[in-house]
């Protein structure tokens, strides 16, 4: 891996979003394939910096600045990635669901999400389930996450996959679900496509569903 | 702002309480413990039992059926019904803090989002500060005028004189920093933009906190006051960047309220809220506690938010006996219930882990037990459950073997017929 890439890799680790952006320019003009620039060095390094989180080296800052390099080394170099050759990430909307006020991990996740290369549509907190329907007609967003800090609210989740059911919605969206009460067992129950146990994973899931690589 | 004057300092009726209660803490025991004397005599020692107490708004208000545009809104209210929950379940330490994080971001006019059946909330998404320079377009709140700050005076005033002393709360730097300007954005601008930041959490402090905190001194009497501090919990920042960056405006905040008589100290900055189960540490845990100190000055050893339930409690044992407190000497000891565990648990498993507790952590007094944060769909009888497993376990001396110990789930009344009975509510309903 060429030093430039190396230095871009680093960046995102480290959570530098200025020097990222500048290493990602350097790697293009140095006529590097926005490919491998992204591959080597930019996706390598966010999953680094997953790897640290998991092990307990990296925490919630870290991964947030972090993620900010990462977007910021994309935005470089994605429009010069060939049609179909680079990674799309795709449109997430997402809310807490009606009669639930918690914010702090739908922040948390909304950040992350779009620091990953989401177009992030966040529709807030206390979200009516017939609203989360509805944006998911007008938006055609390719992911739909569900938030709930609540056993009692988390239970609308299932009226939202329901509703989507209902209103020929359901094959054009995939399901994402999380927050504290929620689980693996939770999401089977319910129908939905993924279950994000943290910030992170909900990125892992995300880009599962969407088969990034 | 509300009838009556403010208490000045404590009642008599505190006064006698908390002179007996120390005196049962060093040995001596001349009467009956009231919840007063219970948590004096619990700082100090060994009481009767070990005390409880809880932050509960939102529970409070679902209990008691409370609309949230009364409860929110009405000070009176508010504390009739904080007051009336309290007491329903028994709690030595009734609080009436309300949605603490919120008074003075509202009052600088934080986009608020207002539901019908919960409390108001910052909206994190469409933050005060989108851009440093929105900094200096921020006007200080007056205390008196603006938003529900007033009505958040009133409510320390009027505790406190049910209570016979004044506690004021008020929103810690950091967490005030997060709700206007976001927490994603804050932790870079601490990052890339520190002069900033630094300037953010100097407005704060001397232009927002300490001027919030002297009129909850002149209007209700206070000599101490507590700020919540949630956002500075771990792993939302780790234990040095709490020493970093909290540490010193928690300092700054507590050196300028100083000379008007109040003792302002951040509470629960580095609580260790680690929630995979497979993450937690005794070492992040004792980092957290230590951090904790250097925040507030004095080694505590405190389960605030976190899953209590899933850490090694010898280390938290540990950490206070061999902790030391100038002219105190061993630290205490504040466990807390998790919420979503009192919430979700069965009344055995919560029995159970109060069990487990007193067991490990509560032989020797200087221990308390703390319902964090219970959720509003909490059922009553989880919180039954909790208190009375600290009153059948936590009977000093503590037995040497707890299994030896039955519990038996009280059977009580509904909060509906208890404030009935009783009038708890008779004044404001």
């Amino acid at each position: 891996m060429s030093g430039t890439l190396e230095e871009l890799k680093r960046a995102i680790v480290e959570g530098d979003d200025d020097v990222a952006l500048d290493r990602a320019n350097d790697a293009l003009g140095e006529g590097i394939d926005p490919l491998e620039v992204l591959n080597q060095a930019i996706v390598s390094g966010i999953e680094e910096a997953g790897r640290l989180w998991n092990d307990n080296r990296y925490f919630l800052p870290d991964v947030i600045l972090s993620a900010g390099a990462f977007k910021a080394a994309l935005d470089v170099v994605e429009p010069h990635l060939a049609e179909g050759a680079g990674r799309k990430s795709g449109r997430i909307i997402l809310g807490v669901v009606a009669g639930d006020m918690h914010d702090l991990g739908k922040t948390i996740v909304t950040a992350m999400l779009a620091g990953a290369g989401f177009e992030v549509v966040d529709l807030g907190i206390d979200v009516p389930v017939q609203t989360l329907i509805d944006k998911a007609r007008e938006l055609e967003p390719d992911i739909l996450g569900l938030g709930a800090y609540m056993t009692t609210t988390m239970l609308l989740m299932k009226d939202v996959i329901e509703g989507l059911n209902a209103n020929g919605l359901r094959d054009k969206v995939k399901v994402m679900v999380g927050g504290v009460p929620t689980s693996q067992e939770f999401a089977d129950e319910i129908g939905a496509d993924a279950w994000g146990k943290d910030a992170l994973d909900a990125v892992t899931k995300a880009r599962q569903l969407m088969e990034v690589e | 702002m509300g009838n009556g004057k403010p208490p000045s300092g404590l009642s008599s009726r505190v006064v006698v309480s908390g002179v007996n209660g120390a005196l049962y803490g060093w040995g001596l025991h001349l009467g009956k413990l009231d919840g007063i004397g219970r948590s004096a005599a619990a700082a100090l020692g060994r009481p009767d039992h070990p005390p409880t107490f809880a932050q509960m708004h939102d529970h409070a208000m679902h209990v008691a059926k409370a609309p949230a545009r009364r409860f929110y809104y009405e000070a009176p209210y508010f504390v009739d019904v904080m007051m009336a929950v309290a007491n329903y379940y028994g709690l030595d330490l009734p609080l009436c803090a309300g949605d603490i994080y919120n008074y003075e971001a509202e009052a600088m006019g934080a986009k608020m989002i207002y539901g019908e059946d919960s409390m108001p909330t910052i909206d994190h998404a469409d933050p005060l500060i989108k851009e440093p320079r929105d900094l200096l377009k921020l006007k200080p709140p007056d205390p008196l005028k603006d938003g529900r700050m007033p009505y958040a005076v009133e409510v320390v005033k009027l505790a406190g004189q049910r209570l016979g002393f004044g506690l004021g709360n008020f929103c810690a730097p950091f967490s005030l920093a997060c709700g206007i300007r976001s927490y994603p954005l804050l932790i870079r601008d601490m990052r890339k933009n520190p002069s900033f930041a630094h300037d953010l959490f100097t407005f704060l402090v001397d232009e927002v906190l300490v001027p919030f905190v002297r009129v909850q001194k002149e209007q209700a009497g206070v000599k101490f006051a507590l700020g919540a501090d949630a956002w500075a919990a771990f792993p939302n920042l780790t234990p040095e960047m709490v020493e970093e960056w909290v540490a010193p405006y928690a300092h700054r905040l507590l050196d300028a309220c100083k000379p008007f008589g109040v003792i302002a100290s951040a509470i629960a900055s580095a609580d260790y809220c680690e929630e995979r189960v497979d993450k937690i540490s005794n070492e992040m845990i004792i980092k957290c506690f230590q951090a904790f100190a250097k925040v507030t000055g004095v080694p505590i050893a405190f389960i605030g938010m976190g899953r209590g339930q899933d850490w090694d409690l010898t280390a938290v044992r540990d950490y206070a006996w061999n902790s030391k407190i100038k002219w105190y000497g061993r630290a205490p000891i504040i466990a807390g219930i998790n919420a979503r565990f009192l919430r979700d648990s069965s009344v055995e498993e919560i029995a159970e882990l109060v069990k487990r507790y007193i067991d490990v952590m509560g032989r020797r007094g200087r221990f308390f037990i703390f319902l964090a944060n219970i959720p509003a769909d909490t059922p009553p009888d989880h919180v039954h459950a909790a208190i009375s497993a600290v009153r059948t376990y936590g009977r000093y001396p503590i037995a040497d073997d707890l299994d030896q110990i039955e519990f038996k789930m009280p059977q009580r009344e509904s909060f509906e017929e208890y404030a009935s009975k009783t009038g708890a509510l008779s004044a404001t309903a």
